[in-house]
């Protein structure tokens, strides 16, 4: 870009670039965005990012996004408190929420383990979910982890972990999207919604 | 922009904005290249499970000049090896060969006998041959095809004929010279020497010398296997210059059997 290579414009840049799939060219268009906007409506950003840092943080008991201590699952008591639907990260649980369907608590292990890059259980919130079991109460978990590789290797390893302390342990099924011509579906998609089918 | 067209088989695959993906592929016609898959991560992607790791498919892929990164058009399965999703021992065996295709080959370069030793490697696995032993033999194969063929014919360090050592003699291997050193050098040089006795020594250079299609054929146990996953470990922690995720990765932690009691 030639232009400021040291300066507080570059820093923005250097800040925005960090940012998950932000690239090098709308990192600049947005930095070019940032220095032509109104003061007052650029700083509202900040104040955004400055809010979220210090409200927000990570549920105690279930490493969801809590206000409190708490998130506001695991403080309502009407909700079932003795099962645990495990997600990866906090965006899946708010899906599986706006359901409205499911009334258990939730455990979100911020990521997922992987085979391929390294990570291990100690590199998510895996021994949180053990400690909740370990307090015991918890009939039933309920993984609803990606199906992908990470996601397969997080389920596998779960079930090995959660079935000793004697809570059922199921898995959400895979399979065939609604609205989806089933001749359009994949092998492993085919297969994997085969292996989920169920009794009528 | 050019179209490639080509089979391949998907090394890794991580998200990427907020709905793509930047796939790692192994390819018959171009070896090793990636590509960003546009929406691959959608409910109604056009990829499905095409793009999974340990997944061969015929792809096609538009070339992008002066990049490295290609953007993929087209994928359809070809051949899926289902066992290496639902087994963490098998899972990490398969991670470990993709891992090592990813760090030791250039990319785009062609090399038609890497692209079918990682899918008979795989198809291996799949099978329920011995994942370790399968896992071991894929590595030394793949060693053997990159130009880093651990040496046993001749001293890694000074180059002096082995034969003169004697036969059925065990040998001194360095992970940091490559191979087997002799008498000398290792008077010589101050490194960490891996012990191989003549068992070892001897199935290390048959499984070099065999092909890929009768290569699962070999057995090794007890002393030859450990000895030879010690010394092949640490060679390709030097060769790729960084500790890979280890070839037991999750299947240890989770209470797996060990490793060669798995079958
Ligand atoms: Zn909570
Ligand atoms: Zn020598």
């Amino acid at each position: 870009m030639g232009v400021d290579q040291q300066g507080l414009l570059a820093q923005l840049i250097r800040e925005l670039v960090r940012l998950p799939g932000i690239g090098q060219k709308t990192a600049q268009r947005l930095a070019f965005h940032v220095l032509k906007t109104e003061r007052e409506e650029a700083l509202r950003l900040a104040d955004a990012i400055r809010a979220v840092k210090d409200g927000l943080s990570f549920c105690r008991q279930c490493r969801n996004i809590a206000e409190e201590e708490l998130c506001e699952f695991c403080r309502d008591p009407k909700r079932d408190h003795s099962k645990i639907l495990v997600v990866e990260e906090p965006s899946t649980l708010y899906a599986i929420e706006r359901t409205g369907i499911y009334r258990g608590l939730y455990h979100v292990l911020l990521g997922s383990l992987s085979p391929l890059d390294g990570v291990g259980p100690a590199d998510i919130k895996v021994h949180e979910l053990e400690d909740r079991l370990k307090d015991g109460g918890i009939q039933e978990v309920i993984l609803a982890t990606n199906p992908t590789i990470e996601g397969e290797a997080t389920a596998i390893y779960l079930t090995k972990l959660i079935k000793p302390y004697g809570a059922t342990v199921s898995r959400i099924a895979y399979g065939i999207p609604v609205g989806m011509d089933i001749e359009y579906a994949d092998e492993v998609t085919l297969i994997k919604s085969l292996e989920g089918r169920r009794d009528l | 922009m050019p179209l490639l067209k080509t089979t391949a088989i998907t090394l890794k695959s991580r998200k990427w904005g907020e709905a793509d993906r930047i796939v790692t592929f192994y390819t018959l016609r171009f070896g090793k290249l990636r590509g960003v898959a546009r929406g691959a991560r959608r409910m109604k992607s056009r990829f499905g499970s095409a793009l999974e790791p340990f997944v061969s498919c015929d792809l096609n892929l538009f070339e992008k000049p002066n990049d490295t990164l290609h953007r993929v058009s087209q994928a359809d399965i070809k051949e899926t090896f289902p066992a290496l999703r639902e087994d963490l021992v098998l899972m990490a065996g398969a991670a470990r060969m993709a891992n090592l295709v990813i760090a030791i080959t250039a990319d785009g370069d062609p090399a038609p006998r890497i692209f079918e030793t990682l899918l008979r490697g795989l198809r291996s696995l799949n099978e329920g041959h011995d994942p370790g032993l399968t896992t071991l033999l894929f590595q030394i194969k793949l060693l053997g095809l990159t130009g880093f063929r651990p040496q046993t014919d001749h001293c890694a360090a000074c180059g002096q004929d082995m034969q003169v050592q004697g036969e059925g003699t065990a040998g001194r291997f360095s992970a940091q010279a490559g191979g087997l050193v002799c008498d000398a050098c290792t008077r010589r040089r101050s490194e960490r020497y891996l012990f191989l006795a003549p068992g070892s020594l001897a199935f290390l250079q048959q499984a070099l010398r065999m092909t890929p299609e009768v290569l699962n054929r070999l057995k090794a146990g007890g002393q030859v296997r450990s000895e030879l996953e010690t010394a092949i470990e640490a060679y390709v922690t030097v060769v790729a210059g960084k500790r890979l995720p280890p070839v037991d990765f999750l299947a240890a932690e989770a209470g797996e059997p060990a490793y060669e009691l798995k079958r």
